[in-house]
């Protein structure tokens, strides 16, 4: 068993396993499909595809040469000041210059290079001076007003989206009943029109869920009956869950009854969808409408510009406690108000980061001086470590919690806590340490990675000579805290950054270089895998057209100075790009994919009962229904082949072998249990009998009444239908035990063959 | 109460030589044996007023040992009904030609006689009488397919007073054959044989024409069958009662649009040889791509047909078709050149007429196959292999004709699914019995005639469907048929629902029900099924009976505790001085070989004792191995030669499966297999019969006393490895 099987080799029911498994990651596995249908699906793909290919091809290229222009013409790249996002960008940029040097990149490259050498050589240290805590915080509370405007601007746009969202709403819910009316009459083409609103909702559970049902109905395996209960109940509930999700995603956070008031349709239904949506982690609840809980699709990244108010929010917070006097009152109620945008800014989920960036920039500014203002107003004792941290320029949050640890520490030694009890001074003192060693240890990571941009914890072990488990630790715990976010992989390692308010400049760079990278990858794979279309290569030709495609989607997005650029090229490509993307797929669903290559070894990792509740739960039905194994038992078998008959997966048969002997060890009592004639039979035998038979008969052909139950297990999806079918005395002559340990089932089953 | 039985011995004339005072008095001393009586002419009106007064005497049961049940029984039937007297409690002892003539020593056929007699006797003691009821059903035969066939069985039932309704799918009736230019032999086109039927059709009361109307489905049974079908005018389906079904559906010619070579379906001028008949009758002799006149004609034989890929064997009517055709050409074309490709040409009877007028018109013939068809510049190329010439010969026809397969209609086995008749395995419905009942089906009730069943000529089809009306007519009796008479009777209560009876039976007689009620109860959440047979429908084979492991289904005329009780009186007294072969033979072939050994004299041992049942598929291991157990040193069945069991076909096939076992069986546990064996026999060899029982005979002497015999039966706990 230890050697590796391909997927092809596998049995059966091992197949429906891995089928499962992969259905619920997303892949499909088929291989029932003749190789000639399979080169016939690949040949016509690839005519379809070779008029789309070359204007495919051109795109990036053409685009990135009208970036070039517009940086040059709008000079962003020389306003940038983040010197690790021009790494970043650098690096991305040389990777694609290898693979493909083109006018466009080669000239981006170029000028991003140059603009980081500028930004190294001024490198400058900038002191800080004592200042008046009062003026330093004078500007917050304009500025909060500022904020303030600022988001109710994204609100009303938001509004407006959700007002634009809410007649797209209303054609979906209408196509949505007039395809659920016709389940009944037709339930295959039902299903085929709520598919095709399934692609506007972009719900992928779904999309995922109809494909399968979909192909389930064509192979046969899902009857009528089941279709049409499978299409009226699950389908709907999954299309249901993705309007939800439309109406969260285009009209914003909402609660359950307004949900329900946009869909016409009862809020317990919502309730409960939305119950099972959070269990899937696909919505969270993001604040209160009075009593009524607000709901929003869970992001897959909290905007930075979210980070870096709340962080702005505790520092203020911080700062305001050591605070006294009206001073203190003016910091209580800015707080106060950056609560309350706060909240506004997380019910709003994504917003367009880069109209805040100027103003949450200088609040943050302020907060940070009044920080140092209020470390120097009430300065510290002669703490050497204190001193030390402060002169390596540690970060401002970082240094103030440092301080108050440090002022109010040694009164745990000297004084009692609230509970009368005294700290053992050696205790403060390992404590202190290790508290000291582990702050100074993180404010440098951060130092770093605010200068340097994002780095991973290998990068910033070489940098720091910090043990690695330590870097690991000290990151995990500042992402939790949200004092760091990650920033995607580099060679295997996670990036971690410092949450940033990216300016428009900056996030047109970042995101055009990164691309640029992206799609010239797609596009020279994309264009060798054209020239010999090969089945094995569907999936990296699908994964190519969707990067393709999917680049395009956030160029359309990327502005420099309020335009997009480049804006014919990409609205030219769209349909082409989509459309080869569909082609794709639909050969893709058509013929086995040749990937992920399973083991026998993998499967015996699976947990089983939990891929089929979860499979059940998701398709309503699992085409497997476990693993167990089934003992027969000779002296209650009729030998009538009800079993063979009944057994949906011919994993039972009824062998022309007659186990003559065994009828000689069954009790009187188990005889007289057996129908009349039977019993007579097996009494007449023994009656005649000389001797005892020592060797079983092996009959020439099946024989009607006569044979021995052979089940095999690779094909037995434990449904129990022989158990309940089998006409023997008693509870028949079957019995199933179900047996949930992979592992334990496969070495029965290989023991006895 | 007596239990007791007369017994009536015939002497056929005091011709037999048998010692008939024996007999007299070991009969009377026998406990089952009532009166005994001695007479010289059994089958005589004398000997028939004595059976009658016997009949009297012990309710009905009476043993006859005379000649033949063959011959004998049905006249004491006829004789006793005439009186009202029952006639289904006597068992018949055949000591004419099953002892007396074939035996030389008389002293020991008397001893087989007394034997076989004892048996009876006790089959007798627990018969039960067979009252048959009569049912009224209602008169009226349902025909689907209005083509030829279906309109002459509808006609020919109108006559014989049945009402009929005729369900046709297309607007129109006629079938294939208005579509006929000209119908061999009789030179008249199809529409004018056709004519005279459609007239009396129109004016037939009794028969009600469906045109436009296609059937579903039909559920139930003889005498009450429901017919569920859409017509036209109404959306809804619906049904109609009707007590037997005619299929007449008919064929479907073979479109070879997937065979390549031929363009067919992609060249307007390659056509089939059906649609130039329908070109012909619709006198268009044109080109239908572009209206041109026919000049040149290439036909194809055997486009599908005797080939592996679409239809196995010959189509039979297409070498025909095409002769007509090409005469037909050449009538309306003197000029015309036809050029037939073929592989064999095979014209049954005076249809050899016109092959040999073709060939004197000048309708060229080649053997060889079609290469390949294309086009070029608007005209059909053609590329023909010559055979006998060796050599690839090219000619540009004005239309190419192929002779396609004839294939079953569509819906053929649809139907099956719910009327339950068996179907070849080229799609045509099976006929109960090859030789003797080609028109019935496995259903009763049910008669397939005209193309449905084979490719058929008009004439073919027309007698197919006189003699099915013919069948229909013996079945239903005018509107009267048996309710229940000899058969499997179920007793719903023993059934487990095993479904080995269902499985297996020739007939398809019996029905598991799911018992959807009891399942909600069962606790376990069994799948509990029982079955359902219908005796009207039961050919008394007891197949079912044999395998049944609960003794549920039993035929009412030989139960079980009946043979066994026979078996163990038969064997009475049986020991290893007087070796014992007891033979089971069905009455089908067996038992007419076995008389035919009778009437020829052909002299066999006299130790073998005969045990009839009507197929040797009732007879179970049980029987066997009771036979064994009460004494036989061999055991023998004697059945139809292998795929002619007369019972539907597979009665003899499970008694060999009985056999099989039970000689491994007997192997394993310490006897000789060799005791027990199977022999296929038919009248027309009667040494077979001899040839079988001296073989086991000679095997009961050479294996000597059973371990019965011996004391060592059942001593398996005591036996030393």
């Amino acid at each position: 068993m230890s050697e590796s099987k391909s997927l092809d080799d596998m049995a059966p029911k091992r197949r429906r396993m891995m089928d499962m498994v992969l259905a619920l990651g997303g892949l499909k596995e088929e291989s029932v499909i003749p190789l000639s249908k399979v080169s016939e699906e690949i040949a016509n793909l690839k005519s379809e595809l070779e008029p789309l290919a070359t204007e495919i091809l051109a795109f990036p290229d053409a685009y990135f040469e009208h970036f070039l222009d517009a940086t040059e013409k709008s000079a962003i790249i020389s306003r940038i000041t983040n010197k690790g996002l021009l790494k970043q960008a650098t690096s991305y940029l040389q990777q694609a210059v290898s693979i493909r040097d083109t006018g466009g990149t080669r000239g981006l490259l170029n000028s991003m290079s140059s603009a980081l050498e500028v930004l190294e050589t001024k490198d400058e240290i900038e002191d800080t001076a004592a200042v008046n805590i009062e003026s330093v915080l004078s500007p917050v509370s304009d500025l909060i007003v500022q904020i303030e405007d600022i988001v109710t601007g994204y609100e009303v746009a938001a509004e407006a989206a959700a007002e634009s969202a809410h007649s797209e709403l209303k054609s979906l819910l209408s196509s949505m009943s007039e395809a659920v009316s016709g389940i009944q009459g037709d339930p295959t083409s039902a299903l085929d029109a709520l598919q095709k609103l399934g692609t506007k909702t972009r719900y992928g559970p779904f999309l995922r869920t109809s494909a399968q049902v979909k192909r389930g109905i064509r192979e046969g395996r899902i009857d009528e009956k089941r279709a049409l209960h499978l299409v009226s109940e699950n389908i709907l509930i999954e299309l249901r869950r993705g309007v939800i999700m439309f109406i969260l995603s285009k009209m914003g956070s909402r609660t359950v009854v307004e949900i329900s008031r946009l869909m016409d349709s009862h809020s317990s239904d919502i309730q409960a969808a939305i119950v099972s949506m959070i269990q899937r982690g696909e919505v969270e609840m993001v604040g209160l409408d009075e009593d009524a809980p607000v709901f929003s699709r869970v992001l897959e990244t909290v905007p930075d510009s979210t980070l870096v108010f709340k962080r702005i929010l505790q520092q203020l917070n911080g700062i305001g406690k050591s605070l006294e006097g009206d001073i203190h009152a003016f910091v209580d109620q800015s707080v106060r108000r950056m609560e309350f945008l706060l909240e506004r800014l997380q019910k709003l989920g994504q917003y367009d980061e880069t109209t805040l960036a100027e103003a949450l920039n200088s609040l943050r500014e302020t907060v940070d001086q009044a920080t140092e203002a209020v470390l120097q107003s009430k300065p510290a004792d002669s703490s050497e470590d204190l001193r030390l941290l402060v002169s390596a320029g540690l970060e401002a949050f970082a240094r103030f919690r440092l301080k108050i640890a440090l002022e109010k520490g040694p009164n745990l030694v000297s004084g009692t806590n609230v509970y009368g009890e005294k700290l053992d001074p050696e205790v403060y003192e390992r404590m202190m340490s290790s508290y000291l060693d582990n702050e100074l240890e993180r404010g440098t990571i951060l130092i770093l990675i605010r200068e340097l941009g994002a780095m991973t914890a290998k990068d910033l072990g070489e940098k720091t000579n910090i043990p690695k488990d330590r870097i690991l630790q000290h990151l995990l715990r500042m992402k939790r805290d949200e004092l760091l976010t990650s920033a995607g992989e580099s060679h295997g390692y996670l990036l971690y950054d410092v949450p940033r308010t990216p300016t428009e400049a900056e996030l047109a760079v970042e995101t055009a270089s990164s691309l640029a990278l992206q799609l010239t990858e797609a596009s020279s794979e994309f264009e060798s895998l054209l020239q010999e279309l090969r089945a094995e290569d569907i999936g990296k030709v699908v994964n190519a057209l969707d990067v393709l495609s999917k680049g395009r989607d956030k160029l359309v997005k990327l502005t420099i100075e309020g335009n997009v650029v480049g804006k014919e090229i990409l609205l030219g490509i769209e349909e082409k790009i989509r459309s080869a993307v569909s082609l794709s797929y639909r050969t893709r669903t058509k013929i086995p994919s040749t990937r992920p290559k399973v083991t026998l070894d993998d499967l015996a990792e699976v947990d089983v009962p939990s891929v089929l509740d979860e499979y059940k739960a998701m398709m309503g039905y699992a085409p497997l229904l476990g693993f167990g194994t089934i003992e027969w038992d000779i002296s209650k078998c009729l030998g009538c082949k009800s079993c063979e008959i009944a057994c949906p997966e011919d994993a039972i048969e009824l062998k022309p072998v007659f186990e003559v002997s065994k009828i000689f060890d069954i009790s009187d009592e188990a005889l007289d249990n057996l129908p009349v004639n039977r019993s007579l039979f097996y009494k007449t035998v023994k009656g005649l009998a000389t001797q005892k038979p020592t060797r079983d008969i092996v009959l020439a052909d099946d024989s009607p009444g006569f044979g021995t139950v052979e089940v095999d297990l690779w094909l037995c999806v434990a449904c129990r239908t022989c158990v309940r079918r089998c006409p023997g005395p008693d509870e028949g002559a079957l019995e199933l035990e179900l047996k949930w340990s992979l592992p334990e089932v496969v070495r029965q089953i290989t023991s006895k063959h | 109460m007596t239990n007791k039985s007369p017994v009536l011995l015939c002497t056929c004339g005091k011709q037999l030589k048998l010692d008939y005072d024996y007999l007299e008095t070991e009969i009377s001393k026998l406990d089952l044996a009532g009166s005994v009586t001695v007479h010289d002419f059994g089958c005589q009106d004398s000997g028939l007023e004595t059976i009658a007064e016997l009949i009297g005497e012990s309710e009905a049961r009476l043993v006859i040992a005379a000649c033949t049940s063959q011959k004998i029984q049905p006249r004491i039937d006829q004789y006793l009904q005439s009186l009202g007297k029952d006639s289904s409690r006597i068992a018949y002892v055949n000591i004419r030609e099953h002892s007396a003539w074939v035996h030389k020593d008389p002293s020991e056929a008397s001893k087989k006689s007394l034997d076989m007699i004892r048996g009876a006797l006790a089959r007798v003691e627990d018969s039960k009488s067979i009252v048959s009821e009569t049912k009224e059903i209602p008169n009226h035969v349902t025909v689907i397919g209005g083509g030829i066939a279906g309109v002459e069985t509808a006609l020919s039932l109108s006559n014989l007073g049945y009402r009929v309704t005729l369900m046709e799918r297309e607007s129109s009736i006629g079938g294939h054959v208005v579509q006929l230019p000209v119908i061999a032999p009789t030179g008249k086109s199809g529409k004018e044989i056709f004519s005279s039927r459609l007239k009396a059709l129109e004016n037939d009361k009794n028969i009600d024409v469906m045109t436009n109307t296609t059937v579903k489905f039909i559920e139930g049974e003889m005498g009450d069958f429901l017919a569920h079908y859409i017509s036209p005018d109404d959306e809804d389906e619906k049904t109609l009662q009707t007590s037997a079904i005619v299929l007449a559906t008919g064929f479907k010619e073979f479109k070879p649009t997937m065979i390549d070579e031929y363009h067919y379906g992609k060249n307007p001028d390659v056509v089939t040889q059906l649609e130039l008949s329908r070109m012909l009758t619709e006198d268009r002799m044109v080109r239908p791509s572009d209206g041109k006149p026919v000049n040149e004609v290439v036909m194809v034989q055997c486009v599908g047909s005797r080939s592996e890929d679409y239809k196995r064997d010959c189509s039979k009517l297409c070498c025909t078709f095409a002769i007509d055709n090409s005469l037909e050409i050449l009538e309306r074309n003197p000029d015309a050149n036809v050029q037939v490709v073929y592989m064999d040409i095979r014209v049954p009877f005076e249809n050899e007429m016109i092959y040999k007028e073709s060939r004197e018109r000048g309708v060229d013939y080649i053997r060889g196959r079609i290469s390949m068809v294309w086009e070029n510049d608007n005209t059909t190329h053609v590329r023909i292999y010559d055979s006998l010439l060796n050599q690839y010969l090219e000619t540009t026809p004005d239309l190419v004709v192929l002779s396609s397969a004839i294939l079953p209609s569509d819906g053929v086995a649809e139907l099956s699914e719910t009327l339950g008749y068996a179907l070849e395995e080229d799609g045509h419905v099976k006929d109960l019995y090859g030789k003797l009942r080609r028109t019935e089906t496995r259903r009763r009730g049910v008669v397939a005639v005209g193309a449905i069943t084979r490719p058929q000529f008009v004439f073919e089809a027309v007698t197919d469907a006189q003699a099915a009306a013919l069948v229909l007519h013996n079945e239903l009796h005018g509107g009267k048929i048996e309710k229940v008479a000899r058969g499997a009777v179920l007793n719903v209560d023993d059934c487990v629902g095993c479904s080995l009876c269902a499985q297996q039976c020739p007939r398809g007689v019996p029905l598991m029900i799911e018992q959807t009620d009891a399942e909600e109860e069962d606790e376990a959440q069994k799948i509990l099924f029982k079955a359902a047979i219908d005796t009207l429908n039961c050919h008394s084979c007891g197949v079912c009976q044999s395998l049944c492991p609960s003794g549920a289904t039993q035929l009412n005329f030989l139960s079980n505790s009946q043979l066994w009780s026979e078996i163990e009186a038969v064997l009475e007294g049986a020991d290893h001085e007087y070796p014992i072969t007891v033979c089971f033979y069905c009455e089908e072939c067996s038992v007419s070989t076995i008389d035919i050994v009778g009437t020829q004299r052909m002299e066999y041992p006299a130790s073998s004792r005969l045990i009839p049942v009507p197929c040797a598929g009732r007879v179970s291991i049980i029987d066997i191995l009771k036979a064994f157990e009460h004494g036989a040193s061999t055991v023998m069945i004697a059945a139809c030669e292998k795929d002619r069991c007369h019972i539907g076909g597979t009665g003899n096939e499970i008694a060999q499966v009985q056999i099989d076992v039970a000689r491994d069986i007997l192997n394993a546990i310490g006897w000789k297999g060799e005791r027990v064996d199977m022999y296929r026999m038919f009248s027309a060899e009667p040494d077979r019969f001899t040839n079988a029982i001296r073989e086991m005979v000679k095997r009961a002497q050479e294996l000597g006393p059973t371990p019965v015999h011996k004391g060592t039966a059942g001593k398996w706990m005591e036996a030393v490895e």
